[in-house]
């Protein structure tokens, strides 16, 4: 699919200076992104000239303390923030520039979002909370809609709660659907903001499972946590400080042998 | 398959039913008051138009004294006249009523009860024609006869004579005024009935329907006046010469301003329940915010997310049509029947006329989308990462602006309120655009309510200023002329009474420059220097007692006649004959008709009744003070009655033959069944008013409760009982609703004397007199408080409900 999405749109767009039409190779490419909110003391700088790189098939966790602006570096590929001034490049989307109806539509097409809160829609049961995002962006014939709404359920193993509502459901029950909801249109990229943050360790590290399974199925996964355990078990680390990028760990994941067998280089 | 957004859309209208039930109220207020005045006004004009023009009313009524059918043939062969038929009209006797109780009777006299042509009487139960010595009477008078159908009832003549009737049926008449408004029945006999009971047979009233162009006043006029030529031409004067307007029912045109009035009021309610549905539509959009925001998350645009909402709006409008157009159709065929009944005729039966239905629905759904459209635009336009963030405890912010600081300042520098007081002070100014929305309906739906109550008010001074214009309590007309000295000496011999006067009146008409003939006025001749009217001079002077053919007009004259100045001269024509007068003053006309007064002794030689009148004014002695007339207004009905009751015996001793006597308390009871008609209505709007704005707070105190989750977690934290967080939220919707009566209170001046003069235009011809209720503002006060409480309790209550780790959890 993102394959087919990236030939389809350098096709279109014929010469480039890189591998994406705006001339950045990498997948999610952050260049020199500011945020600065103003409060009453004068402006609060949450990211101050973050450069971030992203690949394709990368499993990469922001971590950091709180306030130290993850949720924002986040937020920024996610288009749901935008930057003071810097770029935000993902494939061929200039993602700061875009309106917030093309932005809507950019997002429900190409980045799954998953939250800490689960943040399912509550007088929608489980499988119409995976359709959603489907019947948005007008993707799929209603009746595929449905079909794949219960693929994805049955592929995070909870197709028997389909038609029950959320608050039915545990929190583990509803970070799967909500992560079947950000899978929902097939999206090349996942945007996670703590998905693990408000479940036990059990189902959380259940949860991660998940997410490196979609790793190994071609998907690029960005995550916000504070879980130091699963943050190893990831391919990139990206470690936040008073919104500046401190350490960068590059790990080469072999995940079959062992989690913890990582190759690990520091990216100067 | 309906798609999950549409299902969303559903599923959140019934998990919130509370909401819902006050979006779907708020919409069918205004709905069901459009709804219920415009079919009122069509089922009325509809039916009261074929009801009447089933009588085949006439076009013109003549009166030239008496005729017979030989006038009647001949007129119906002129040109230009259709039909013309001849009645025995308004024939007064009295009716005996109780032991030692009478009341007049009216009664028509028709000469083929199987062959009217005009303003046909329909028979309703019993015989038909009425037999020899039997009367039917007209529906609605029933209850004033004080018998029934087949009862034997007692009348006395004008001649004196006494006769028993028998009560053969009864007979709908949509010709006659409501029996209820004039105070007296309507009843009908045949000729031979009327010459047992010792009239002569013979017509008064000419009726004719023109022939063509039965619409145009101008035509009728002209036929008329060549009816008139013709029988004046045979000898015989034409009195008078009415003209009603064409094809509209009398009642029409009291009718259609009340309508009109209430279709104002209704537009109001509509435009209040419009913000009522800005307000809780932007309540819905709060809650909601967070859901938007992961709606875009998950691609939602923001057409898409306008569409889903305008799409519940559109839902909230179709159920409210649902509510409101059953219950508009209901109401409106009670209000419909209930003025049907008052006016005296038969609607067509129930129904929802198109044309109404085509507006509710118009209405119940293209002003809740409107009146949504600013929100939800609002609401859907919203930024993920707004929507997403939960910082902070509430909205709005308080303590900037000037009025902020005057009220932190106040409630601090006085140290009069407990801290959660100020609390909910302060919090009342949080989102001034919210408080403004439902300060404007709290305020104006009290501002109406009061000016409705003030309009009742005003309605009750004009009567009361009238009555004191009038400034006697009985009224006593004999059956015919007698001497003014014997009248009054024999009153003056009656105890209980202090004064007595008699006055003479009669009917003229202007005789205009032009040399059309105007309206009737009444010219009533009075001593000079009568102490039982005071009038009120506008311009010039009153009557002098050297006066001659000095006279004094009142404004309503003035109306009709508008070129009159004073020193002008005008000929008026009384009973055939004309005679011209010299207009010395002009003064107020208060509920009075169109009236001219002229100096007694002068008038009575015009009229040939020199040293004679047939009734005569009684003030009673007022308790503990036989000279004083000016205390009569203080007597009760009953007194006034007794005392009526007394005079006549004693006038009927004396061979002075009593017609009838009317008390000020009967003609203040009849006008005041009139002005209550008027009140009623205008309550019923009042009412209406008064939910929309009991809504309007019950939505925004949700709200609040809503925006301020987290922040009722706080006070909970730090020890606020169950009873301080909902004393709170009270408190706040209290000082709301104080608020709101004190603008409403004051906003209701200007609206109140501008409904009072509408309703005073609109009924009497002349603005009311101005009185402003404070009654209305005090009991509107007490209303708002415990609508106030009663829109908070809900909310509040929820509020208390919420426990901290709900509360502070809540993300």
């Amino acid at each position: 699919m993102f394959r087919r999405w990236l030939k389809r749109n350098r096709s279109v767009n014929g010469a480039s200076n890189g591998r994406y039409r705006n001339g950045n190779d990498h997948l999610i490419d952050l260049r020199q992104l500011v945020k600065a909110y103003q409060t009453e003391a004068g402006p609060f700088f949450a990211l101050k000239g973050i450069n971030l790189k992203i690949d394709t098939g990368e499993f990469v966790a922001v971590v950091g303390k709180s306030g130290s602006g993850k949720s924002t570096l986040i937020n920024m590929i996610t288009g749901i923030d935008r930057p003071t001034s810097g770029d935000v490049l993902v494939g061929d989307t200039v993602v700061h520039t875009l309106n917030e109806g093309r932005m809507a539509v950019w997002r429900g097409r190409h980045v799954g979002v998953v939250f800490q809160f689960f943040q399912m829609l509550p007088t929608l049961t489980v499988i119409e909370n995976v359709m959603l995002p489907m019947d948005f962006c007008n993707i799929y014939s209603m009746r595929e809609r449905q079909e794949r709404a219960m693929r994805l359920l049955e592929q995070m193993d909870i197709a028997n709660h389909a038609n029950k509502l959320p608050s039915a459901i545990s929190g583990g029950e509803q970070q799967r659907a909500a992560i079947a909801r950000a899978l929902a249109n097939d999206p090349p990229i996942i945007a996670a903001d703590e998905p693990t943050g408000n479940l036990d360790s059990k189902t959380a590290d259940a949860v991660f499972e998940l997410f490196e399974k979609l790793v190994d199925e071609g998907k690029t996964i960005v995550m916000v946590t504070h879980d130091r355990d699963l943050a190893r078990r990831v391919t990139r680390t990206v470690t936040l400080a008073d919104g500046e990028i401190v350490d960068e760990l590059v790990r080469e994941r072999n995940r079959l042998q062992s989690p913890l067998a990582l190759t690990e280089t520091i990216d100067a | 398959m309906l798609s999950p957004r549409w299902r969303k859309i559903l599923r959140d209208l019934w998990h919130n039913k509370t909401r819902t039930v006050i979006v779907v109220l708020s919409i069918s207020v205004g709905v069901f008051a459009i709804g219920m005045i415009v079919s009122t006004q069509i089922i009325l004009s509809e039916d009261m138009a074929s009801g009447y023009h089933a009588t085949n009313p006439a076009s013109a009524y003549l009166y030239p004294g008496n005729f017979d059918d030989d006038l009647v043939e001949a007129v119906r062969r002129i040109d230009g006249v259709q039909e013309a038929e001849g009645r025995l009209d308004w024939l007064s006797v009295r009716l005996k009523v109780g032991p030692d109780e009478w009341r007049d009777l009216i009664i028509d006299v028709i000469g083929d009860y199987d062959d009217m042509r005009l303003n046909k009487v329909s028979p309703v139960s019993g015989a038909w024609p009425p037999p020899k010595k039997g009367i039917l009477i007209e529906r609605n008078s029933l209850p004033l006869t004080n018998a029934s159908v087949g009862d034997v009832i007692e009348i006395e003549t004008s001649e004196g004579k006494v006769r028993q009737l028998h009560i053969a049926g009864l007979a709908h008449d949509m010709d006659n005024p409501p029996a209820q408004f004039i105070g007296r029945p309507f009843g009908y006999i045949t000729f031979d009935t009327l010459e047992w009971l010792g009239y002569s047979r013979t017509y008064d009233e000419l009726h004719i329907l023109v022939a063509e162009n039965t619409t145009d006043k101008d035509h009728i006029q002209a036929i008329a006046d060549q009816v008139e030529d013709k029988i004046e031409k045979s000898g015989q004067t034409v009195y008078w010469t009415y003209i009603p307007e064409p094809g509209e029912h009398p009642a029409n045109e009291s009718v259609q301003p009340l309508l009109i009035i209430m279709g104002v009021l209704g537009t109001l309610s509509l435009f209040l329940s419009g913000f009522l549905v800005i307000n809780t539509i932007s309540a819905l959009m709060t809650q909601q915010i967070r859901q938007i925001g992961i709606m875009k998350t998950v691609g939602a645009r923001t057409t898409q997310i306008v569409g889903m909402y305008l799409g519940a709006v559109l839902i909230f409008g179709l159920l409210s049509l649902g509510v409101a157009v059953p219950l508009g159709a209901l109401a409106a065929h009670a209000m419909s029947q209930y003025l049907a009944y008052l006016i005296n005729f038969d609607l067509a039966g129930f129904r929802i006329p198109p044309r109404a239905l085509a507006l509710e629905v118009a209405v119940g759904l293209i002003v809740p989308l409107l009146a949504a459209l600013y929100p939800i635009l609002s609401g859907a336009r919203v930024t993920v990462h707004k929507a997403l963030s939960t910082y902070g405890l509430g909205k709005g912010i308080f303590g900037r602006s000037l009025i902020d600081r005057l009220i932190e300042e106040l409630t601090t520098a006085t140290q009069m309120l407990s801290r959660p007081m100020r609390l909910s002070l302060r919090n009342t100014f949080r989102r001034k655009g919210r408080l403004i929305l439902t300060l404007s309906t709290l305020t104006l739906g009290g501002a109406i309510f009061i000016a409705v109550l003030s309009v009742h008010a005003s309605l009750l001074t004009t009567l009361d200023d009238a009555l004191t214009y009038w400034n006697y309590e009985i009224e006593i007309r004999f059956s015919r002329p007698h001497r003014i000295a014997q009248i009054e000496r024999e009153a003056m011999n009656i105890p209980g009474v202090s004064d007595a006067e008699c006055w003479s009146g009669n009917t003229a008409r202007r005789q205009r420059p032009d040399g059309h003939e105007g309206p009737n006025i009444s010219v009533i001749g009075v001593p000079a220097d009568t102490n039982m009217i005071q009038p009120t001079i506008l311009e010039g002077r009153w009557l002098l007692p050297e006066d001659e053919n000095a006279i004094v007009v009142n404004t309503e004259v003035i109306k009709e006649e508008s070129d009159i100045k004073i020193g002008d001269e005008i000929l008026l024509k009384i009973e055939g004959r004309e005679a011209t007068w010299q207009v010395v003053g002009i003064v107020q006309g208060i509920m009075t008709g169109r009236i001219a007064y002229a100096n007694q002794s002068y008038f009575a030689e015009v009229i040939r009744y020199v040293g004679r009148s047939s009734g005569v004014q009684i003030v009673a002695e007022a308790p503990g003070d036989a000279s004083s007339p000016e205390s009569t207004s203080k007597h009760d009905p009953t007194f006034q009655s007794e005392l009526a009751k007394k005079i006549k015996t004693h006038f009927d001793s004396r061979g002075l033959q009593v017609r009838q006597t009317e008390t000020t308390a009967s003609i203040r009871e009849n006008i005041e069944y009139q002005f209550n008609i008027i009140v009623i209505f205008l309550s019923i709007m009042a009412v209406l008013v008064a939910i929309v704005g009991g809504l309007g707070l019950t939505g925004t105190m949700s709200i609040n409760v809503l925006e301020r989750t987290r922040e009722i977690g706080v006070i909970r934290a730090v020890g606020a009982s169950d009873a301080s967080v909902m004393k709170v939220f009270i408190v706040e919707g209290l000082f709301i609703g104080l608020l709101s009566w004190l603008i409403g209170a004051i906003l209701a001046l200007p609206i109140s004397k501008m409904l009072s003069d509408a309703v005073g235009m609109a009924f009497l011809e002349a603005p009311l007199s101005y009185t402003f209720s404070t009654q209305g503002a005090l009991l509107w006060l007490s209303i708002v408080l415990i609508l106030s409480a009663l829109a908070s309790i809900l909310p509040a209550w929820n509020a208390s409900r919420l426990t901290v780790r709900e509360v502070l959890a809540y993300e």
